[in-house]
């Protein structure tokens, strides 16, 4: 098998509250024979922030971002967040579909010496796996099993949505959580919050909203029989496991649910311990679940 | 297998129940299989539909939870989608339940005439005269059918306690704010203000749902950068949004040690937030003295900004 090169995008939230979820993609990427380099000078994509107050801004420094890219030699860019991926996504779109904007855009990237050319792909770390990688491929790194663990997955929309950008599988039913977890060794939940919204992106003004979601989120997933809620997305994480006790003081049951990013599941699998994978930096502690169910492990 | 098993959602005004119907398998529609079970096995199942070729936007109803126009959903497709023969079909969500699959939608039109959909024309409009590009402008958001799945999947509606308008209001405050024949531009503006138009999640459901592909999220965002163009600086979804662009500008990252003091001001950080930066704190998550430093290249990213300033752009 080629090796597999791509310009890695972290995105603002893992240098900071999802550092864990750097460390836990690094790791099993570079054990899946994934070679990421960082892309040099990236700036935020914007966060669907942005375009709310410069909707050319908010493609020019995207375009900004996939010419690094472009201009280091890669065809391929890799991100970790929903929202850093939709964000490229858009951009790539509007700049290959609209000559004007692309001229507009390149003649502002022009002053730094850069060209937005077109020929970088944006892909998204679930997507890598089940399709660079490969699900008979991932079966074979695998050494531990996730063997008992019941996985509720948790898709966030801006990998789903919308389909004329990111067009990976049907929103309305996607499976490649799924489809993973399920190669893990793990066993899958379904629970009616699977396609919900973590409200991050309105967290501040509906903030009571999305403490609601999320804790009906929680809550289902339990009674699910859910031993954890998996997501894609670090904002989603972070809706979920940041926010998760203030979400509790609307609820009288106790919704208490460990929340994992999905590189952390697949790191589980491959034998990376929690410590390792950084699952004893979330808010919510996950490290006795993952003794119970999984074992092997030192929770203390 | 040769038979469809749809289990709906009954309501006859007092009591809900969920009713299966089994129909052999046929290529048809979502439609043509609820009108068979009506006219073959119970006349007193109720569903709405009118045209047949989604122009009314009258028989919108959800299948497993996601909304569908019954007319033009093809049972091959909900098969390859749910990998099932079996649908669970229920009204449409966040509407008022008046029968089975049937919603009440006087309510939301009320609450709609508080946003004025219709034209205020300008002071100086002498004729009903519309260049292309103008009326172009408006093409899209005139397209919706006021089917309802939007406001059905937004996912602010789940649980809103304010007075969050939804998808299909929204755009039509839209339709009449870019409509060159209205003069009523900024009173359309601060109804939706006053109406939380900051509380759109952006989880752009309406845009993928909507019956006639309207980039109904992309409105929303336009409505903002509307607001914050004329003065309109000072909401929390505003200072948020501010937070991202500023710190970009700065050193091309998101602070987020500082995201909420930008967002909601001193005193409610300090009032709200202590808990949360404690436990942020303690899990290793957030280091307040460890600030961003500029990235590489973050003058050539000012100069983005630049460029941005002196280019005319359509809002």
């Amino acid at each position: 098998m080629a090796s597999l090169r791509y310009a890695f995008f972290p995105g603002c939230t893992l240098e900071s509250a999802a550092s864990e979820l750097k460390t836990a993609t690094e790791l099993t990427c570079s054990a899946l024979g994934m070679k990421l380099n960082e892309i040099e000078g990236w700036t935020c994509c914007g966060a669907a922030q942005v375009q709310d107050v410069d909707d050319f801004l908010g493609v020019a420094i995207n375009a900004r971002n996939i010419a690094l890219a472009e201009q280091a030699g890669y065809d391929k860019i890799l991100t970790v967040c929903n929202t850093c991926t939709l964000m490229l996504r858009t951009a790539k779109k509007r700049l290959d579909e609209d000559a004007a904007l692309k001229e507009k855009v390149n003649e502002a990237l022009a002053e730094s010496g850069l060209e937005y050319k077109g020929t970088c792909e944006i892909t998204h770390y679930l997507w890598a796996l089940k399709d660079d990688i490969g699900i008979d491929n991932l079966k074979a790194h695998i050494r531990v099993p996730l063997t008992g663990l019941h996985v509720a997955n948790y898709y966030g929309c801006h990998i789903l949505m919308p389909p004329s950008v990111m067009g990976y599988e049907n929103p309305r039913n996607p499976q490649s959580m799924e489809t993973i977890a399920e190669a893990l060794g793990a066993t899958n939940v379904d629970f009616e919050q699977r396609l919900a919204c973590c409200g991050f992106h309105s967290i501040y003004p509906a903030e009571q909203e999305a403490l609601t979601s999320n804790g009906v989120s929680c809550l289902t997933a339990r009674e699910a029989g859910a031993d954890c809620i998996v997501t894609p997305c670090p904002l989603c994480h972070m809706a979920l496991d940041m926010w998760q006790p203030d979400s509790q003081k609307k609820f009288t049951e106790d919704i208490t649910m460990p929340i994992l990013h999905l590189p952390q599941l697949v790191g589980l699998a491959m034998g990376f311990s929690p410590q390792e994978l950084g699952i004893d930096h979330h808010i919510i502690n996950a490290l006795p679940m993952i003794k119970r169910v999984l074992g092997g492990w030192d929770a203390s | 297998m040769n038979t469809l098993l749809f289990s709906i959602k009954r309501f006859d005004g007092k009591h809900s129940w969920v009713q299966d119907y089994r129909l052999p398998y046929a290529t048809d529609t979502l439609l043509g299989c609820l009108t068979k079970i009506r006219e073959q096995q119970d006349p007193t199942l109720n569903f709405t539909s009118a045209c047949r070729h989604a122009i009314c936007g009258s028989c919108a109803i959800r299948v497993n939870g996601s909304a569908f126009l019954a007319c033009e959903t093809q049972i091959d497709d909900l098969i390859t989608t749910y990998q099932s023969h079996r649908f669970v079909l229920e009204p449409l969500a966040h509407f008022k339940v008046i029968r089975d699959l049937v919603v009440d939608f006087d309510p939301v039109a009320e609450k709609e005439k508080n946003f004025k959909p219709w034209l205020i024309e300008r002071d100086d409009r002498h004729d009903h005269l519309q260049s292309q590009s103008d009326f172009h402008k408006i093409a899209a958001p005139a397209d919706c059918i006021m089917c309802g799945m939007c406001a059905s999947e937004c996912r602010e509606l789940n649980y809103e306690t304010g007075n969050y308008p939804g998808p299909f209001i929204l755009n039509k405050v839209y339709r009449y704010l870019r409509d060159s024949r209205d003069g009523a531009h900024e009173e359309r503006v601060h109804v939706v203000l006053d109406n939380d138009l900051w509380k759109c999640i952006h989880c752009q459901q309406c845009t993928t749902k909507c019956a006639k592909k309207i980039p109904i999220a992309d409105e929303i965002s336009f409505m903002r950068r509307q607001a914050l163009s004329m003065g309109e600086t000072n909401s929390m979804g505003a200072r948020h949004a501010y937070s991202f662009y500023n710190d970009v500008r700065k050193t091309g990252k998101l602070n987020e040690t500082m995201l909420a003091l930008h967002t909601e001001g001193m005193y409610k950080t300090l009032k709200n937030r202590i808990p949360f930066a404690m436990r942020m704190v303690v899990a290793g998550k957030m280091n307040p003295l460890d600030m961003p430093r500029p990235i590489k290249g973050i003058k050539d990213v000012r100069k983005l900004y630049e460029f941005s300033q002196t280019i005319q752009k359509e809002d």
